[in-house]
C-alpha cells in the first residue's frame, strides 16, 4: 500500500518519531513521509510509533492507498523529497 | 522476491552509512540522502561506494543484497545476507540433477536454444533464420558442456554481426570482445549483460537455490555463479541487445556517454546514469502473463524463471527457459 504519514508532535518528541519513520518511508517534507509499505511493515511501523508518542498531546495522521497510481500529487516551490532510486 | 522494496542504483561515488537503523547515502555533492531500509530490494554500486561492517550487518538483517559493478561494467561482486532460505531437499537435488549428464545437458541444450531464439526474437529479423536453423540441427549432437557452449559461440557471432547492421557506425560491436570491451558497442553490452547477471543473482537469493550450482556453464568458469550466468542467457538478449537496438534508433546515446580510448571503452558517468534509468524503466516494464492471469514485470519475470527451477527441483516438472510471448 502508499502511505503518506504527517506528523505533529511535541518537540522533545519530534526526532524520535522522525527516526522511527525514517526506517519505513521516504521523507518528503517537514514532518511529512511517504513511501509504500506491506501491510506488515504498515503494522509495525504504527506500532513503534504508538510507542513512542503521547497519545494525550501528539498526532499523527496516516493516509493510505492501494497504490501512488491513484494519488495526484502538484508541488509549489522548493521539492524536498529525495532524488528518487538513481542516486 | 520481498514483496515491498526497490532496487537502487548508484552511479556516482558515495558512502554508504547505518544512521537510525536505516541507510544513509553520502554523496560528495548536496545532502545525504535517507533510504528506509525496508524500501530497499539491492543495491547497484555503479562506482567508487564505501560501506563499513556496521551497514553491512543492517544490509544483511534486512535481506539486501549489494552488487558491485568494476569500471568497465563487469561484476566484480557481490555482498549478500547470511542464507535465510537455505533447504537441503532443494539443494540436495539439484546437485543430483546437475551431476545427471543426461539431464544436465538437456537443460544446457534449452537454455542455449531459448537464448537464440530470444535474440532472433530481439532482433526481429529473418537474417537470423539460418543460423537459427542450423543450431536446432546441430545441438541435439551436442554430448557436453563446451560441445554447447561451442555452438552457442558460433550463433552469438552471426546474430552480432546481423546485430550491427541495425547500428549507427560508431555504435558497431564489430566482433564481440570483453575484459575490457573495445568499443561503445562492446561496452553497453558488457554493462547490461552485468547487470542482468546481478537481477538473476537477486532473484536466485530469494529462492533456496544454490547459485553457483549450474547447468551448462561448466563449474570453473572463473569461479562465478554458474546457474545465475545460466539463467541470464535467456534474459540477455530482452535486456542487452533488444535496449542497445532501441537506444540507437532513438538516439538516446552520445558517443560522449562513453569514455573510449585506444583499445577499451567504457560508460562515463553521465552514461552509466542514462543506462540506469533505462534499464530500471525496462525492468519494471509489465506484459500480461497467460498463466498467472495477471500483469508481470521483466523483473518478476527473473524470479519466476527461478521459481520454475525450484519447481523442477522439488516437483521434477520439466523446465522450459523463458521466451518471451508477446
Amino acid at each position: 500500500m502508499f502511505v503518506i504519514l504527517v506528523y505533529d508532535t511535541a518537540v522533545e518528541r519530534n526526532p524520535k518519531v522522525l527516526k522511527t519513520c525514517r526506517k519505513y518511508l521516504h521523507w518528503t517534507q517537514r514532518s511529512v513521509f511517504q513511501g509504500e509499505l506491506s501491510t506488515a511493515q504498515y503494522r509495525a511501523l504504527i506500532t513503534a510509533l504508538r510507542t513512542t508518542i503521547d497519545p494525550d498531546y501528539d498526532s499523527i495522521v496516516t493516509y493510505t492507498t492501494r497504490s501512488p497510481d491513484m494519488i495526484d500529487t502538484t508541488t509549489l516551490g522548493v521539492a524536498l523529497g529525495g532524488p528518487g532510486d538513481i542516486l | 522476491m520481498p514483496a515491498a522494496g526497490r532496487t537502487y542504483w548508484l552511479t556516482e561515488p558515495c558512502r554508504i552509512r547505518r544512521e537510525d537503523n536505516s541507510i544513509r547515502v553520502e554523496r560528495p555533492d548536496g545532502s545525504p540522502v535517507r533510504i528506509p531500509i525496508t524500501d530497499i530490494r539491492d543495491l547497484i554500486a555503479f562506482d567508487h561506494v564505501d560501506v563499513n561492517t556496521s551497514a553491512m550487518s543492517m544490509l544483511s538483517r534486512n535481506g539486501v543484497t549489494l552488487h558491485i559493478l568494476d569500471h568497465y561494467g563487469n561484476h566484480a561482486g557481490h555482498f549478500s545476507p547470511a542464507e535465510s532460505v537455505a533447504s537441503a531437499a532443494v539443494i540436495r537435488r539439484q546437485v543430483e540433477i546437475t551431476a545427471d549428464p543426461d539431464r544436465r545437458t538437456a537443460i544446457g541444450r534449452a537454455l542455449v536454444l531459448a537464448a537464440a531464439e530470444n535474440l532472433r526474437w530481439a532482433l526481429d529479423t529473418d537474417l537470423l533464420d539460418p543460423a537459427l536453423q542450423s543450431l536446432r540441427t546441430d545441438l541435439p549432437d551436442c554430448k557436453d558442456d563446451d560441445a554447447i557452449m561451442g555452438q552457442e559461440g558460433n550463433f552469438r557471432r552471426t546474430a552480432w554481426a546481423v546485430l550491427d547492421t541495425q547500428l549507427p557506425p560508431w555504435l558497431r560491436l564489430n566482433g564481440r570482445t570483453r575484459r575490457p570491451p573495445t568499443n561503445a558497442g562492446n561496452a553497453f553490452i558488457s554493462y547490461l549483460n552485468a547487470l542482468v547477471y546481478a537481477r538473476v543473482l537477486t532473484a536466485l537469493r530469494s529462492t533456496p537455490l544454490h547459485p553457483a550450482i549450474g547447468f551448462l556453464h561448466s563449474d570453473t568458469d572463473r569461479r562465478r555463479n554458474t546457474l545465475a550466468l545460466d539463467l541470464a542467457e535467456p534474459f540477455k538478449p530482452l535486456f542487452a541487445e533488444r535496449l542497445l537496438k532501441r537506444t540507437a534508433h532513438q538516439r538516446a546515446l552520445k558517443p560522449t556517454d562513453f569514455e573510449t580510448d585506444v583499445g577499451r571503452a567504457s560508460l562515463s558517468t553521465n552514461g552509466r546514469k542514462k543506462i540506469a534509468a533505462l534499464v530500471r524503466e525496462e525492468l519494471s516494464t509489465t506484459v500480461h502473463h497467460r498463466t498467472l492471469k495477471r500483469k508481470v514485470s521483466y523483473e518478476e519475470l527473473i524470479h519466476l524463471e527461478a521459481l520454475k527451477l525450484v519447481r523442477l527441483c522439488l516437483e521434477d516438472t520439466p523446465y522450459k527457459p523463458f521466451h518471451p510471448w508477446w
